[in-house]
């Protein structure tokens, strides 16, 4: 597709999409309007194959979002802090959901020797700390894929630790209850599973059986000309 | 046990979600794995109305993410600029999209004479923005209305700081790309709104003082 393409192709994806919203409940978008009451959020990377709201089968509303590079949690970012004081004191949000995932270019990176250059190497640092302190059981690994897919949980960990020690979310458990978990996202597969770190160490949410639930899902339908348009999925 | 209920509903959804992709497409996944291509650098508020893959109708493996308290790019901030600089010399993205909506949450907080301690830094950026476009902003006379051409207004400063970045003018120099667009979300209706920003007048613009290409 040229870079022209694709830029109508999603602005008149998000006409279609609109349109079929609105149709299927007159509702929603006025709702939406009214105000937003989510009770996740979610802290994840940046990359394209990682759309939350779209992985955890949620709608417009549901997921609080704050997406960077390698889903790295520092305690001085004042982005993320930022992002986390509005969700945790404003919204008050029930869960936080740091997630990993594999096949990370941020976790591969931080596992190379070289300078990757500009803003990224200091960026990456808290990973390539990560790296030092577990260098050990990463060299061990021989399968390179196996070793970028372990730092990235290593990373959520360590991520995970910054959050609990975050005041505002140290408040918010003890006051009411709030969750952090710690999750991993196989793109292999697109299955999200617990690491069992945060405020629930052992995992109490792993789905048993091939249960499908069946949800009226919306299916984007393109036109050679690049036109779309949603027609009910079966 | 609520919190217990709604957690268990999101690892049930995830897997009908990805049960449905492998019944639509067994390689679904399998060609997800094999690595990301995204044309799309997407900027936006972390407001939770605003999933930017389900709203523009792209699939996984489209559009590279970042979202944040009122979509600000912040030149200090390594956070989003180690997004931009990985989506445009690493990922080669066409296009870069800094998407604002009305009624954001973190513009109105901005504009309200209080003390919110930690994200003070953060709102300020907005503030900012006020001040440089205050004359015609003070012209409006209704509230509301003067909020929503902030909002328009912060998707247009934001779009220059894009510019503003080494990253961006050596790109585009070298490649004629990407491309930057700024755009609105109007929940009333559900449609973005294109502010139609002018990119070569405001690459033109910029480069007396903030070229970076050399
Ligand atoms: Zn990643
Ligand atoms: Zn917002």
């Amino acid at each position: 597709m040229s870079p022209e393409n694709t830029f109508h192709y999603a602005l008149s994806s998000n006409n279609a999409w609109a349109g079929y919203k609105a149709h299927q409940n007159p509702h929603f978008f006025p709702k939406l309007a009214g105000g937003q009451a989510p009770e996740i959020l979610w802290i994840g990377c940046s990359d394209s194959r990682c759309p939350e709201t779209t992985i955890l089968g949620m709608q417009p509303g549901d997921v609080f979002v704050h997406r960077n590079i390698a889903n790295i949690v520092s305690p001085t970012d004042i982005n993320t802090t930022a992002v986390i004081e509005y969700a945790v004191a404003h919204l008050k949000v029930k869960h936080i959901v740091l997630c990993g995932h594999s096949a990370c270019g941020g976790a591969a990176g931080a596992l190379s020797d070289g300078r990757i250059g500009g803003v990224l190497d200091t960026w990456l640092l808290p990973l390539k700390t990560v790296r030092y302190n577990h260098a050990e059981e990463l060299d061990a690994i021989t399968d390179e894929k196996e070793r970028v897919i372990r730092i990235a949980q290593l990373n959520v960990e360590a991520g995970i630790k910054v959050l609990m020690n975050n005041p505002t979310i140290r408040e918010a458990i003890a006051e009411r209850g709030l969750e952090v978990h710690g999750v991993f996202f196989d793109i292999g597969c697109g299955r999200i599973k617990e690491l069992g770190c945060g405020t629930a160490h052992k995992s109490s949410s792993t789905i048993s059986g091939d249960h499908v639930v069946r949800g009226k899902h919306g299916q984007l339908v393109f036109g050679q000309d690049g036109e779309a348009e949603i027609a009910a999925a079966q | 046990m609520y919190l217990q209920e709604t957690h268990d509903k999101v690892f049930e959804n995830n897997k009908s979600w990805a049960t449905e992709q492998v019944a639509k497409d067994p390689d679904f996944f399998k060609k997800l794995a094999a690595g990301q291509n995204p044309e799309y650098l997407w900027i936006g508020c972390s407001d939770s109305r605003i999933p930017a893959e389900q709203i523009t109708g792209l699939q996984p493996g489209d559009a590279f993410v970042h979202r944040n308290i009122a979509n600000l790019v912040c030149n200090t901030d390594l956070n989003v600029m180690s997004v931009i600089e990985y989506a445009v010399k690493h990922l080669k993205v066409k296009h870069i999209v800094v998407c604002g909506h009305y009624g954001c949450g973190g513009v109105k907080a901005a504009m309200t004479p209080k003390d919110l301690g930690l994200m003070n830094p953060w709102l300020r950026n907005i503030r900012d923005v006020y001040r440089l476009h205050e004359k015609e902003l003070d012209a409006i006379a209704d509230e509301e209305a003067r909020y929503e051409r902030l909002v328009e207004l912060n998707v247009y400063e934001q779009c220059r700081n894009v510019v503003k970045t080494a990253a961006l003018q050596q790109s585009y120099a070298e490649n004629g790309f990407p491309v930057i667009h700024g755009w609105v979300f109007n929940f009333r209706d559900g449609l973005l709104k294109d502010l139609n920003v002018d990119f070569e007048t405001i690459l033109k613009d910029i480069q007396k003082i903030y070229n970076l290409t050399a």
